[in-house]
């Protein structure tokens, strides 16, 4: 029987990846994993309660259920690779990097050494000999998340919601009684949890008030708490008085100042070509199509593109490409890949 | 939020199951149900007698009249004076505020309840003794940790996980010595004993002249009384210093206005609690045969004799406790692990530690408590359940040897 190792974080997906992996027939343990059990002043990290519910599940499920304890690796490799971002003014993506590092790393590397045939993850995507293909649920689709994950890692893993709706995943656990069900969907990630990003990076990163410059006439027209709480294209949070609304169009993080124009159209807003690095293409060896589509943010629409070198180019100009921020590559329903915005 | 329904059954407080047959609930020593008898008590002081005590007017005078003939009562059930007695919002409070004043070294248990551990890490200067494997803190470990500095020593009247029930009156003797010695050496440092007598209170003997303590923390949530109310009770001696300020209410010692209804309800619940409980030690010895029986691997931990008589801390090695529990409430029988804190914090109970039960051991602990009413049918459904679990989960684990 084939042995699967499921992560299970507490949450009505992967409860229910648990318990239809029971009911196809395979071998299923349940683990959870501890990425982060830190209470940050005035937020409590719900960990103790996600563990609770994960192992009432999978107990219900009668099936074995372990902890694996990743938090420093998580938080040498995740926060701190976020918290660093931040500080050079980018816009990073810590779910990514998890995905990365942990859960396609040492998720797998742990459950392989414990005897697993394959992980399983509650993630709304799909695999096909190794391939990273979207979810049947387009407005769910994770593999933007997901696209720096390994063929190898790929070819182990299952994902047994692929083919579900959120609402469908909802019914099916209820008709399950899964404690899970009704359980309200965790936004974001774990440790900024209820705060947001700015009390979080506040923690870790030292910020200096600096000015707001309008870009158009240089004047400074506001002050901010500090330029790394700003991304590009950014329109709330600005206060600077009425009128028409003010975009961020640019910042220097040396200076600390944020450049904003009342220009919707502002160049540095709308970009029709993006350089990437570090990109990571899931089947290194086969050939790649030229013609792709893009996505540039989570459940951002595909654009289409041209991929040459580490240049994409376009269809249409596209607003607030930051760095730091992934662009995510298809080719009809399958991830190719992608890279990091320069 | 859940209805309690008199007697021992508790109704689910969630939807799926309120129409199964009646569950059984073996966790007394963490909760118990308001009795009947003090929430009707309580009653008009929510709406009718709602006066503030201290207002001038005659209504208001009769409510603190009341409430001064409660205190009274509450008093009396242990031996003590009203004017004693200061009221708190729960036993954790009542410990914080006899540890405040204490400047000096403090000597206290390792089997303690958080309360009383953080309580004296906050203050420092403090000694932990180690129990005995039964949980028993003996007077001459006490007496070895004693030093000329010591002006605190804070003992349980039993323990809150295993039942083990306290030698006070050996430690007071202790003490009682202590005191002698100092006088006669010229040594000035007060000496006080105080005893968190949350768990006991209600099931065994309970009054400060045969326990020979300066201060008593007692809780009415675990009496069949509302919960958020204790009291610390000190002798008019020992001088308190208040964690709370404002309108002087209870001496000084802790302000705010007075929870009327909440010490109408204590003090009842303190009169009930006087009832025989030698039923419930047979209870307790049924329940426990019938799982050695079965599982003769099984330990039973807490002290042979000296222990409260409705408590079973029982463990399973090899066992996943908290499984178990998961398993359980799914039959509609509730029960506890080792220690209600530590459940899914995967940190070993400071208790089972401190005795020196290894580690997988003390996963497989349950603790099982009985209550006011608990039926022998019950007790007899409820292991009948357990045992099925039990046996599913050995079955369930590769090896296992039967």
């Amino acid at each position: 029987m084939t042995k699967v190792f499921v992560g299970m974080s507490g949450g009505v997906d992967s409860s229910l990846a648990a318990a239809l992996l029971v009911e196809q027939g395979y071998d299923v343990i349940g683990v959870y994993m501890k990425n982060w059990s830190q209470d940050l002043p005035g937020m409590k990290c719900p960990w103790a309660e996600d563990l609770a519910d994960a192992k009432r599940v999978a107990v219900k499920l009668g099936i074995d259920f372990r902890v694996f304890d990743f938090e420093r690796e998580y938080r040498d490799q995740v926060v701190q690779y976020m918290i660093d971002e931040y500080k050079l003014g980018h816009t990073p993506n810590p779910d990514i990097m998890c995905n990365q590092e942990v859960k396609f790393k040492l998720f797998l590397d742990a459950s392989l050494d414990q005897g697993a045939d394959m992980i399983a993850t509650g993630h709304y995507a799909k695999t096909s000999d190794g391939n990273l293909l979207k979810a049947t649920d387009e407005n769910k689709d994770q593999t933007y998340f997901l696209y720096r994950v390994t063929k190898e890692a790929l070819e182990k893993t299952l994902f047994p919601l692929g083919d579900m709706t959120k609402q469908q995943v909802r019914k099916e656990a209820a008709a399950r009684s899964l404690v899970t069900a009704g359980k309200k969907e965790s936004m974001g990630v774990c440790f900024v949890g209820q705060v947001g990003m700015k009390e979080f990076l506040g923690q870790y990163v030292e910020t200096q008030p600096g000015d707001i410059v309008d870009k158009q006439s240089g004047d400074k027209i506001g002050r901010h708490d500090g330029a790394i709480f700003y991304t590009l294209g950014q329109r709330h949070g600005l206060d600077l008085g009425g009128g028409l609304p003010y975009y961020v169009v640019g910042k220097d993080m040396e200076r600390n100042e944020v450049y904003v124009s009342r220009n919707i159209n502002d160049d540095n807003i709308w970009r029709q070509t993006i350089e990437l690095q570090n990109i990571h293409w899931i089947d290194e060896s086969s050939e790649r199509p030229r013609d792709v589509q893009v996505r540039i943010r989570h459940r951002a629409a595909l654009v289409d593109a041209v991929i040459e070198g580490n240049t994409l180019t376009l269809a249409d100009k596209q607003r607030a490409i930051t760095s730091g921020q992934s662009a995510v590559i298809y080719s009809g329903n399958k991830c190719l890949g992608g890279g990091v915005v320069v | 939020m859940c209805t309690v329904a008199i007697q021992l059954r508790v109704k689910k407080c969630y939807n799926t199951r309120v129409n199964t047959p009646d569950s059984i609930y073996l966790d007394y020593a963490a909760a118990a149900p308001v009795d009947k008898r003090v929430l009707e008590v309580m009653q008009p002081y929510f709406s009718e007698e709602f006066f503030n005590p201290s207002s001038p007017y005659a209504p208001a005078v009769k409510v603190r009249r009341e409430y001064e003939a409660a205190k009274d009562r509450l008093a009396h059930t242990f031996g003590a004076k009203g004017d004693e007695v200061v009221i708190t919002a729960g036993a954790t409070e009542s410990i914080n505020l006899a540890f405040n004043g204490i400047k000096g070294d403090i000597i206290t248990s390792k089997i303690e309840h958080s309360a009383v551990i953080s309580a004296a890490k906050h203050h420092g200067g403090v000694v932990f003794v180690k129990p005995t494997e039964a949980g028993l803190i003996s007077a001459k470990s006490i007496a070895e940790s004693m030093t000329p500095q010591t002006e605190l020593v804070s003992v349980q009247l039993a323990n809150h996980e295993l039942g083990t029930i306290q030698p006070l009156r050996e430690i007071a003797a202790v003490i009682k010595q202590e005191r002698e010695t100092r006088a006669e050496s010229g040594n000035k440092t007060p000496i006080l004993f105080h005893s968190d007598a949350s768990q006991g209170f209600g099931s065994i003997d309970v009054h400060i002249a045969r326990l020979g303590v300066d201060m008593l923390t007692l809780n009415s949530g675990k009496i069949y009384g509302p919960k958020q109310v204790g009291l610390l009770w000190h002798k008019p001696s020992v001088k308190l210093s208040p964690l709370i300020f404002g309108g002087g209410q209870e001496a000084g010692v802790r302000s705010g206005t007075e929870n009327v209804a909440g010490v109408i309800g204590f003090a009842k619940a303190a009169q009930l609690a006087t009832g025989k409980l030698s039923d419930t030690a047979k209870l307790r010895d049924l329940m426990q045969t019938r799982l050695l029986d079965k599982f003769p691997q099984a330990v039973v931990s807490g002290h042979k004799k000296k222990r409260l008589p409705n408590f079973l801390h029982i463990s399973f090695p090899g066992i996943d406790a908290e499984r178990v529990i998961f398993l359980l409430e799914d039959e509609g029988v509730y029960v506890a692990t080792g220690s209600a804190c530590a459940a899914s914090r995967q940190t070993k109970s400071n208790v089972l530690d401190a005795i020196g039960m290894d580690d997988s051991l003390a996963r497989g602990s349950l603790r099982l408590t009985l209550g006011r009413g608990t039926t022998s049918e019950m007790v007899n459904v409820a292991i009948d359940k357990i045992v099925a679990v039990i046996e599913s989960e050995y079955m369930r684990l590769e090896g296992y040897v039967a």
